[in-house]
Formats: C-alpha cells, sequence, structure tokens
C-alpha cells in the first residue's frame, strides 16, 4: 500500500516551492483585476437600465438569432493581414529566444542576424502590398 | 543547414524580385505597371545565369538534380512568360485607357506576374530539398500560387469553377502526401532524406521496410500523383485546363509536373532502387513496384481513352497530360539501372529529359490557342477551343498551323521530331528494367495518342478552312509575345532533335549508386558533361555554355 502522505512529501520536497511565485503573483493580479473592476463600475458607475444593456454582451452581435449570418467581405482581408503579423510572430518568437544563445565567436551571427531583417522585410512588402490593395480602407 | 543558404542565390533572386513586381504592379501610372513582364524575364535569366555559375547542394542520391532542375526551370520560364503575356488584366487595362480611374483592388497584374515567380522558385526549391518539410514546403509554394493563377487567368466562371476544384482536391493531395511524409518520420525518426534512407537500408537489410515507413512511402506517392496528374488523382485535370487560359493551362503542364517528378525522385530514392540482394537490385520493393506499375498502366491508358472522345482541344491535351505522367512513370518505374548507365538505360534521366520534351511540345499547341480568338455565346471575346476552330488554319495562319501540326505530333513521338527523342529512351528503359508487359502497354497507348494527335494535326494543316457565319469568324488575339512563343516551341520541337541537350538530363539525373545505405564519396558519381545548350530555349541557341563543366561536388 503506497503512503500517499510520503509520497506527497517527496513529491514537495523536490519542488522549489519560490519558483512558482510569479504565477501566484500573476494570478492575484489577475483575480484582482477582475474583482477591482466589477465592483468599481458597480460602485461609480451610472445606474440606467434598459433591454439592450440588460441583454448578454456577445462582441457586438445580437445573442439570440441564426448564426448564418453575412459578414462584410472586408473582414476576410483584415483576417488576412492578420495572418501576415500572426506568422512573423511565430518565427520572431523561436528566433529571440535563440538568438541570444548563440555563441556569437564561433557561429555566424551576422548572417542570423540577416535572415530575420530579410524575412521582417518580406512581411513589410506583403503590408504595402496590402496597403496599396486598399485593405485598410474603411468607407 | 547554415552553409545551404549559400547554394540559393537563384531562388533568392527570384524571390526578391518578385517583392518587386507585386508592389510595382500596383502603381497607378501605366509605364510603371507595364514593368512587370520585362522585370519577370530579367529575374529569371538573371536566376538561370547565377543556377549556372553557383555551386549547387551536392548530398543525397542526386547530386546534379538541383542544377538541372534550376536552368530548367529558368529556360522554360522564360517561354512560358512570353506565351502568359497579356493573360492577366487585358480587359480591366482596356477599360482604364478608357478613362476608368485605376483601382488596385480591381487589377490583377501583380498577383499574376508575382505568383508565377513564386511558382516557379518552389519549383527551384524543390529540386535542392534535402529534408522532407523542405519538400512539402517547396511543393506547396510551386502549388498554391497556380490556384490563384487559374482564377484570375480568365474573365469567366469556367475559369473560377476551375480554380476551386483545382484548389480543394490540391489540398486533398496535399494532405495526402503530407501524412505519408509523417509516417515516414514516424517509420524511420528523421525527416532529413539521407537520413531516411540510411534508416530505410538497414530496415531493407535487417528483413523488410517497417509498415509504418512503407504506408508512408506509398501515401506520399499517392499524395504527389495529384501534382502530376496521375490516376488516382486525375480528376481535376481536363475542367482545370478547359477552365483556364491557355498560357496558364500549359504553365500548369509543366510547373506542378516538373515539380512532382522531382518529388518522385527524391522521395523513391530513399528507398533507392537498390537493395541488399542482388536478384532485386535495380528493382523498388514490392508494394511500391506493384503501385507505381498499376498507376502507371491506369495513367496512360485512361488518359489516352478519354483524349480521344474529346472534341475540346485544350480537354484533349489536359487528358494527354494525363497520359505523359503515366509514360514517364514508366521510365520512373524503371530506375536509373546500372552505374555509369546512358539515357537509354538511366530511367530518371529519361524522366528529366522527358519533362523538357514534353514541356516545348505542350507549350507550343497552347500558345497556338491562345493566339486565336472568337465571339463566345455571350459576345465575349475568348480563346478558340474546339477541335473545329482551327480546321483549315493553314490557309489563313499557315505559320501557326505549322506550329500546332509539328507540336502534336512531336507529343505523338513522331520520329524526326523531339517527342521521339524522349520517348525512346522511356521504352528502352522500360525494356532494359525487364518491364516488358508495361512497355507493350506503352506501346498500345502510343497508337491509341496517334488518333488525336494526328486528327488536331490533320486539322490543322490538311483541311480546307470552311465557311464561318459571320460572328463566329476566328480572330487574331492581340499579343504577339504568344504567336513568339508558339514559334520558339515550334522550333524548339525541331532543333532540340538535333542539338544533343539529352546529355543535360543524363547528368541530372546520375544517382549515386550505395548498396550499404552510406553514401559514397563523390568521386563515385558520374563526371558527365554537362550539356552543350540550355534546355528548351531554341530561342537563344547560344552554343555551348563555355563547355561548362559540372560543378564540383561538395564533399561532406
Amino acid at each position: 500500500m503506497i503512503n500517499a502522505s510520503a509520497l506527497f512529501g517527496s513529491l514537495l520536497a523536490n519542488v522549489e516551492v519560490s519558483s512558482y511565485l510569479p504565477i501566484l503573483l500573476l494570478l492575484t493580479i489577475a483575480i484582482g483585476f477582475a474583482v477591482t473592476n466589477l465592483l468599481a463600475s458597480q460602485l461609480l458607475g451610472p445606474k440606467r437600465k434598459g433591454n439592450v444593456k440588460q441583454s448578454t454582451y456577445e462582441s457586438g452581435m445580437n445573442p439570440v438569432g441564426t448564426a448564418r449570418k453575412r459578414f462584410n467581405v472586408r473582414f476576410y482581408l483584415i483576417a488576412m493581414v492578420f495572418l501576415v503579423f500572426d506568422i512573423e510572430i511565430i518565427f520572431l518568437y523561436p528566433w529571440a529566444v535563440t538568438f541570444p544563445s548563440l555563441d556569437h565567436e564561433v557561429s555566424n551571427s551576422g548572417i542570423w542576424l540577416g535572415r530575420i531583417v530579410f524575412f521582417i522585410l518580406t512581411t513589410v512588402v506583403a503590408y504595402v502590398y496590402g496597403y496599396r490593395k486598399g485593405v485598410f480602407k474603411f468607407d | 543547414m547554415i552553409e545551404k543558404i549559400f547554394t540559393l542565390w537563384p531562388e533568392i533572386t527570384l524571390f526578391v524580385f518578385t517583392c518587386v513586381v507585386m508592389i510595382l504592379g500596383l502603381s497607378r501610372s501605366l509605364s510603371v505597371r507595364r514593368l512587370c513582364a520585362p522585370l519577370s524575364a530579367a529575374a529569371l535569366a538573371i536566376a538561370g545565369v547565377l543556377a549556372l555559375t553557383t555551386t549547387p547542394d551536392a548530398k543525397g542520391a542526386l547530386p546534379h538534380l538541383p542544377l538541372f532542375v534550376k536552368v530548367l526551370t529558368c529556360a522554360v520560364g522564360l517561354v512560358l512568360l512570353l506565351q502568359l503575356a497579356g493573360t492577366a488584366d487585358r480587359g480591366y487595362e482596356t477599360r482604364v485607357a478608357r478613362g476608368e480611374a485605376f483601382d488596385p483592388l480591381r487589377s490583377t497584374r501583380a498577383e499574376f506576374y508575382a505568383f508565377f515567380l513564386f511558382s516557379l522558385t518552389g519549383l527551384m526549391l524543390c529540386g535542392n530539398a534535402s529534408d522532407l518539410i523542405w519538400l512539402f514546403l517547396a511543393l506547396e509554394l510551386t502549388s498554391l500560387p497556380t490556384y490563384v493563377m487559374v482564377a484570375i487567368s480568365a474573365d469567366r466562371n469556367s475559369a473560377k469553377e476551375a480554380a476551386v476544384k483545382y484548389f480543394f482536391l490540391g489540398a486533398l493531395g496535399a494532405a495526402t502526401f503530407l501524412y505519408g511524409f509523417a509516417l515516414i518520420y514516424g517509420g524511420t525518426g528523421t525527416t532529413d532524406l539521407q537520413g531516411i534512407h540510411a534508416a530505410l537500408s538497414q530496415q531493407m537489410a535487417t528483413g523488410g521496410i517497417n509498415s509504418i515507413a512503407m504506408a508512408g512511402l506509398v501515401l506520399s506517392v499517392i499524395g504527389i500523383a495529384f501534382k502530376i496528374a496521375a490516376v488516382p488523382m486525375h480528376f481535376y485535370t481536363p475542367d482545370v485546363y478547359q477552365g483556364s487560359s491557355s498560357g496558364v493551362a500549359s504553365m500548369l503542364a509543366f510547373v506542378p509536373k516538373t515539380a512532382g517528378f522531382v518529388a518522385l525522385i527524391l522521395v523513391l530514392a530513399t528507398v533507392g532502387w537498390v537493395s541488399t540482394s542482388p536478384a532485386t537490385h535495380g528493382q523498388l520493393p514490392e508494394p511500391l513496384h506493384s503501385l507505381l506499375w498499376i498507376m502507371a498502366a491506369l495513367t496512360m491508358t485512361v488518359g489516352n481513352v478519354l483524349a480521344v472522345m474529346q472534341n475540346s482541344i485544350k480537354r484533349m491535351l489536359g487528358y494527354s497530360s494525363v497520359a505523359h505522367s503515366g509514360y514517364m512513370l514508366v521510365a520512373l518505374l524503371a530506375g536509373p539501372g546500372p552505374e555509369g548507365a546512358s539515357l537509354t538505360r538511366n530511367g530518371l534521366s529519361a524522366v528529366l529529359f522527358y519533362l523538357i520534351v514534353y514541356a516545348v511540345a505542350n507549350l507550343g499547341c497552347f500558345a497556338v490557342l491562345g493566339c486565336l480568338e472568337k465571339t463566345s455565346s455571350d459576345g465575349k471575346s475568348e480563346e478558340i477551343d474546339h477541335i473545329d476552330d482551327i480546321r483549315g488554319l493553314i490557309s489563313t495562319r499557315p505559320l501557326l498551323a505549322w506550329v500546332m501540326a509539328v507540336c502534336s505530333l512531336s507529343l505523338l513521338g513522331l520520329p524526326p521530331l523531339l517527342g521521339f527523342m524522349g520517348k525512346l529512351p522511356i521504352f528502352s528503359t522500360g525494356l532494359a528494367a525487364g518491364e516488358i508487359v508495361l512497355v507493350v502497354i506503352l506501346g498500345l497507348n502510343s497508337a491509341i495518342a496517334a488518333y488525336y494527335y494526328i486528327r488536331i494535326a490533320k486539322n490543322a494543316i490538311l483541311e480546307q478552312s470552311p465557311v464561318r457565319p459571320a460572328g463566329e469568324e476566328i480572330r487574331d488575339a492581340a499579343v504577339p509575345a504568344r504567336q513568339f512563343a508558339g514559334i520558339i516551341a515550334g522550333l524548339g520541337t525541331v532543333v532540340l532533335a538535333i542539338i544533343p541537350i539529352s546529355s543535360l538530363a543524363i547528368d541530372g539525373g546520375t544517382f549515386r549508386h550505395s548498396r550499404s545505405g552510406v553514401t559514397n564519396s563523390p568521386a563515385q558519381t558520374l563526371p558527365a558533361p554537362v550539356g552543350s545548350a540550355e534546355p528548351a530555349t531554341a530561342d537563344a541557341p547560344t552554343g555551348p555554355v563555355a563547355d561548362a563543366t559540372v560543378p564540383p561536388t561538395i564533399a561532406r
């Protein structure tokens, strides 16, 4: 039979509890932020009620009704421009994590830097292209 | 990996030019917009020169393949560019010239040329691939732009329909071979092609290939079959070829097909065509051999039989594209043959050479279709397509009629022409590999193919021009570059048959044999000289390229 408390104790013994302190801090801030906001709007906000104001908030959409609605085709363009930046971030993060740990004496760090600059320039090209196509025009 | 970047100058050049073209094509000024085509041509020319001068990455079983693919891409790309002239934006530019304000959102010129160059960049990267992930990305870079190009190539609904069909079936194909690649990785533990070769050789030596890896190989072959339009994945071909304009259709017959065959060669080279037992030496493992055998036989037969029934020339050429993939699969099945084999024994060289042969002749046929227009039922002018439209072409436009006839007969493989030079090695490699039944099927199929190719040639040069009622006359499309492309291709089928360009293909198909799974030293590869003239550019018979010898392979 396994002694549960002994197992738990040995697990705890191997863990630096203090290394989880930042996570605890973050959790506290997150919960505190939400609670503070709710309390502040309760105390400070004007209280006017109405049908629309009391309905569920659904990112500006009507919460009740059919979900098969037509979207403005512009949203697709915006989604595609978003993809450009999304891809950029996907590659920038691993690069940024790896770059400082490169041995700059041995490896050719200029090429590593050049590659990411080249890559960012290509996303700039995509951005200029989108701008010329009028993706950012809302009229 | 980091040193590999220095072997990629042609691709990088092409990519940088692509970015420039993409921005300049959206300019408000017409003269700047017109720079797209010349800039693309300059990019291809520079990339071609760079490809000849930079040392390709010579790892793997096929050390000379990258050089071959890059030079071929640039040479054929230049002729394709001529043929694509005036495809994008012709209608919109006329409206702008009449005074409509230029709106970048409505223009498609920038995308068209940029995607064309992107696709060719992908094809060049395919030849360079040394890793499954690289190969997958290169194949997708080749294919994704072509979906859009089909959609914007013609201002009619059939083009959009073609693009949607092509896109969804393309996604299916890509998913299939990506799954295959994943299983290969699962079965061998690496994505590096050389590593896979080593792992599979070890598995073959110790009781057969892992079933996961074998399933991966089979799925990869079936998925890549989409790119080459081979039988289980050929259904899109006629609709897409008919829906897109002729320039894009001939590009579809060259770019994804070449990428597909290069990918097939690279993937199959990991199994090696080299087994440990002398009895089966030179053959692929049994499941792959059977798969390719059945695919080749079905692809040839289905393509040719269905092509016979068509009255639309584009559909006919679409099914003929299926059939030609079947022919090339026969040579692929035969494999590289004994070490130091010539074109008549080396199946891989035969495939690579046939890709040139097919590209040139096919380009000519499509160029003629692109040169001529008629009024469609809804009052728009569109390219000719029906077999009756070229009837009696000889009496009105003799040059185009001869181009059509020579190119279709070259596709058939009539002896003095380039097509014969390409088909002969396919027969001989098939026979050398002992695939007698398959070669008999190949012969029968050539006989079936004769019906529709001769029908095209007969309609073009032997028939009388019928009296066409008013409103149904055949007109010239006002794009002289397309006629030029047609003439180059027509001359190519004749001239290239005389110039021994096949030596270049031998070089590309030179296979580095290894029995143990460990790659041999580069000294064992055949030091074949690079061929005298550039392939497929009969327009510039610049003579021998200064006796360019094989760049020294990098020993690692």
